[in-house]
Parts: C-alpha cells; sequence; structure tokens
C-alpha cells in the first residue's frame, strides 16, 4: 500500500505541475512569432552522463565558440555524481570568453532569447519531485499553433514535446535556464541588474577583454547605471588605464553622488597616480558614506593604508583635473 | 635532441597558459570589485577573506573526492566568484547534477505508476 500511496503522490504533483502552465498560444507575448526554430544549431550527441557537456558545447559553438562536448568534460563533469552542476556549466562558458546569461523564471525570457537567435540551456527534471531525474537540454524553438518545445536533447536532434510538458520539467527542476552572450552583446529584454552582476562574474573570472567590451556596451546601453561605470572602471583601471578609470568612475559618482564602491576606488587611483592630497579627501568621504554599510571594512583597510602613506608615490599624474565633493 | 627542446618548450608554454588562466586580474589594491559592490547593494555582506579560503579549499576537496582530477580543479574555480564558490561548498553534493543516467528507469517507473492507477496492471502489492 505504501508503494501505491508514494506512487499516488507522484503521479499527483506531476499532473499538479502539468496543470500550471498554460498552453503556449495563450502564453505567448503577443508580440512574439507564433514559430521559431534556430534550425543552425549545432547537434552534438550525448555520452553516457554526459548531457551538461553536449549541451554546453551546443551553445557555444552557436554563439561562435570552436568547442566539443569532449574538451568540456573535464572542465564540468563530476564522476562521483555522474553529472555536472549549473555553476560550473556557468564557469565552463567564462572560460571561453562568452558572458553567461542566467534568464528569468518566465518562459518569456526563453522565447525572448529564441527571437534574437539564441538557442537556451536548461535544467529539467524528467522524474518526479521524489525521484528526480536532472537531464539539461537545449530549447531550440517551439511551435504555438502545435503547442510544442523543439529541443536539442541527449541522443535526439530534434524533439518534439508538448509545451505543458516541456513546462512541467523546467519548473520541476527550478526553472534554471541561460544563454551565453557574446562579448557586447546585451540582449533587448536584459533586466540591467541581473545583466551587470553576470558581467561582473565573466570580469571576476579574469576575462578583462571580454569585460571591458561588455560593460562599454552597458555603459552605453544604460548610461544611467553607476554600476555600469563601475565596472568599466575597474576593468579599465585593472588594464593600466588611469584616465579611462577616472573618468567611469566620475560619471558612477556624478550619477550616485554617495556610491561608496566609486569613490573608494577613486581614492586608490588617485594614490596609485600620485595624487595623496585628493586620495585622503576621496577615502574620508567613502569612509563616511560606508559607515554601518557591507562595505565598511573594505573601505576601512583603504582609508588605513592611505592614511599611512606619508609621500606620494610619483607625481601627481591627474594635477589640473577637478574632483567631486 | 631538438625533438626533446621542442618538447620542452611545448610544456613550458601550457603551462604558463594554464597557470594565467587561474589567475585574477591582477588589479590596484584595495579596489572594490564589481561584484563585491553588486552585493553590498543587495545588502549582502561580502564574504570575509577567512570564509572564503575555507569555503575554496572544503569544494577543492570534495571535488577530489568525487573524483575530479585534481590538476584541473584549480582552473575550474577560478571561473567563479567567492560567492558562488561559498554557494558550490554547500550544495556539491545535493544540487542537480544533469545527467540523465537513470532516465530510462524513471520513464518505465512513471508508466507503471499510471497504468497501475487505471487499472491496467496490478503490480504494487496491497496488503
Amino acid at each position: 500500500m505504501t508503494g501505491l500511496r508514494l506512487a499516488g503522490a507522484a503521479l499527483a504533483s506531476l499532473l499538479a505541475g502539468c496543470a500550471a502552465s498554460p498552453s503556449l498560444k495563450d502564453g505567448l507575448p503577443a508580440s512574439a512569432p507564433r514559430t521559431i526554430e534556430l534550425d543552425a544549431t549545432p547537434f552534438f550527441p550525448q555520452q553516457e552522463f554526459q548531457c551538461g557537456p553536449a549541451a554546453l558545447a551546443t551553445l557555444l559553438v552557436a554563439s561562435g565558440v570552436e568547442v566539443t562536448p569532449n574538451a568540456l568534460a573535464p572542465e564540468v563533469f563530476i564522476p562521483g555524481r555522474e553529472g555536472s552542476l549549473s555553476l560550473e556549466l556557468i564557469g565552463a562558458a567564462r572560460r571561453h570568453g562568452r558572458l553567461p546569461y542566467v534568464l528569468d523564471t518566465t518562459a518569456d525570457d526563453m522565447v525572448a532569447e529564441l527571437e534574437e537567435g539564441r538557442p537556451v540551456l536548461l535544467l529539467q527534471n524528467l522524474g518526479v519531485p521524489q525521484i528526480p531525474i536532472w537531464h539539461y537540454a537545449v530549447l531550440i524553438g517551439y511551435d504555438a499553433e502545435r503547442n510544442l518545445a523543439i529541443l536539442r536533447s541527449g541522443g535526439t536532434e530534434r524533439l518534439e514535446i508538448k509545451w505543458q510538458r516541456f513546462a512541467g520539467t523546467w519548473h520541476r527542476a527550478g526553472r534554471f535556464a541561460f544563454t551565453t552572450l557574446p562579448p557586447g552583446v546585451i540582449p533587448a529584454h536584459a533586466d540591467p541588474a541581473r545583466f551587470l552582476e553576470a558581467t561582473a562574474g565573466l570580469e571576476a573570472a579574469g576575462q578583462r577583454d571580454a569585460a571591458a567590451k561588455t560593460y562599454e556596451a552597458a555603459t552605453a546601453r544604460w548610461p544611467g547605471e553607476p554600476l555600469a561605470w563601475l565596472g568599466r572602471g575597474n576593468v579599465a583601471l585593472a588594464g593600466g588605464d588611469r584616465a579611462g578609470a577616472a573618468d567611469a568612475y566620475l560619471n558612477a559618482i556624478r550619477l550616485a553622488p554617495d556610491d561608496v564602491a566609486a569613490r573608494n576606488n577613486l581614492a586608490e587611483l588617485l594614490l596609485d597616480a600620485g595624487c595623496l592630497g585628493e586620495s585622503r579627501r576621496q577615502i574620508e568621504r567613502a569612509s563616511a558614506l560606508a559607515e554601518g554599510t557591507a562595505l565598511e571594512s573594505s573601505v576601512a583597510d583603504s582609508r588605513a593604508r592611505i592614511g599611512a602613506t606619508e609621500k606620494a608615490v610619483a607625481h601627481c599624474q591627474f594635477e589640473d583635473r577637478d574632483w567631486p565633493d | 635532441m631538438r625533438i626533446e627542446s621542442f618538447r620542452r618548450t611545448c610544456v613550458a608554454l601550457v603551462t604558463v597558459s594554464l597557470v594565467s588562466l587561474g589567475m585574477q586580474a591582477p588589479a590596484v589594491a584595495g579596489v572594490i570589485s564589481t561584484g563585491e559592490a553588486a552585493s553590498a547593494a543587495r545588502g549582502e555582506s561580502p564574504r570575509a577573506l577567512v570564509d572564503a579560503t575555507i569555503a575554496r579549499a572544503d569544494v577543492q576537496g570534495k571535488l577530489a573526492e568525487l573524483g575530479v582530477d585534481a590538476a584541473v580543479i584549480e582552473g575550474r574555480l577560478a571561473a567563479l566568484s567567492e560567492q558562488e564558490i561559498a554557494t558550490l561548498a554547500e550544495q556539491i553534493e545535493s544540487a542537480p547534477a544533469g545527467g540523465d543516467a537513470l532516465a530510462v528507469i524513471g520513464i518505465v517507473f512513471v508508466v507503471l505508476v499510471i497504468l497501475e492507477l487505471v487499472g491496467v496492471i496490478d503490480i504494487f502489492k496491497k496488503t
């Protein structure tokens, strides 16, 4: 009886997952095309347990990176788990110079990405919540008239599956999906905060050129976002471009005079450029603003170091510039 | 002889490129990273250096235990932020690992359950 009850519960939740999502036709944004199929998307049939490397290779090759599932396997596969973790797929995408952009948890973001010609990698639970079977597949299109999702999945080059069934497997896997963007490309539907954090991840992974290009595009697209200017300044400074970094930090501070990170980093830049007096003034301002915030200890470290510097290392590089109060 | 020195040059080149892959971008000391600023803006406090070091060592150990080649672990982690490594440390054994090994068994199970419930078959013992 216990077996049956468990089975009944499993089936009930399976059905509940299905009932939650509308048919594709009803859920599709009015502006979206009725059918899309990115049929030029490459196909790599997966080997045992290797749906992660296969799905990631599909996305990377579609975005112009030359790579194979075999080359990706040592970067993402975990033998003891007989599979790959989402975070490691994200890391591998960065290592290959692409920006992994994790989509919002509504299907609208997936549709929007397909509209812009990018296939979507997603996690599915092919089992039930109690007995999960995790699987990565790539969504390459849909057909609203026939209510279908079209996938590259496992050993199947072109898998058609009823939209609600597909949406149910995605829902039971926590609605995780991402696309890989070439440097400088920003999706039309992108959310600035989500996009800039993704770019910060690329920057932290040491992909400075790709991050620089992307921040540059971000400041053009969202000139009013201080974080985009901060990122642009940080990669410029890391690349040794002090003047470019100073301009970017100044833009961030102009937009948000209370921006602790931009003030702190400007102070560090000025110290590095031999402008000790102005560096002190900026770090004092940052320090007052940082009080009680998450950045307090980072700023305190900078302040201690700048305070302990008695003599500028060189003649001030930016002698005749004006700095914000 | 010439082949040997060629081989050495190759090994040195590959080593240099792998090592530089694993390095974070050199920056002016004390700069607040964009990621740190973003998570502070969301109200999250950055992890202490000690926490981050422990999390990294923890993940390295677990990946090795789970059969990942020790030589590639460092490079794998270099592409993740401190925050992401901490998340990985917490979830490495429980997070969904897409692999699809059991798909066939799972599908058979679901089919059996449906057949059982609609009364076509009767394999689950009822006592």
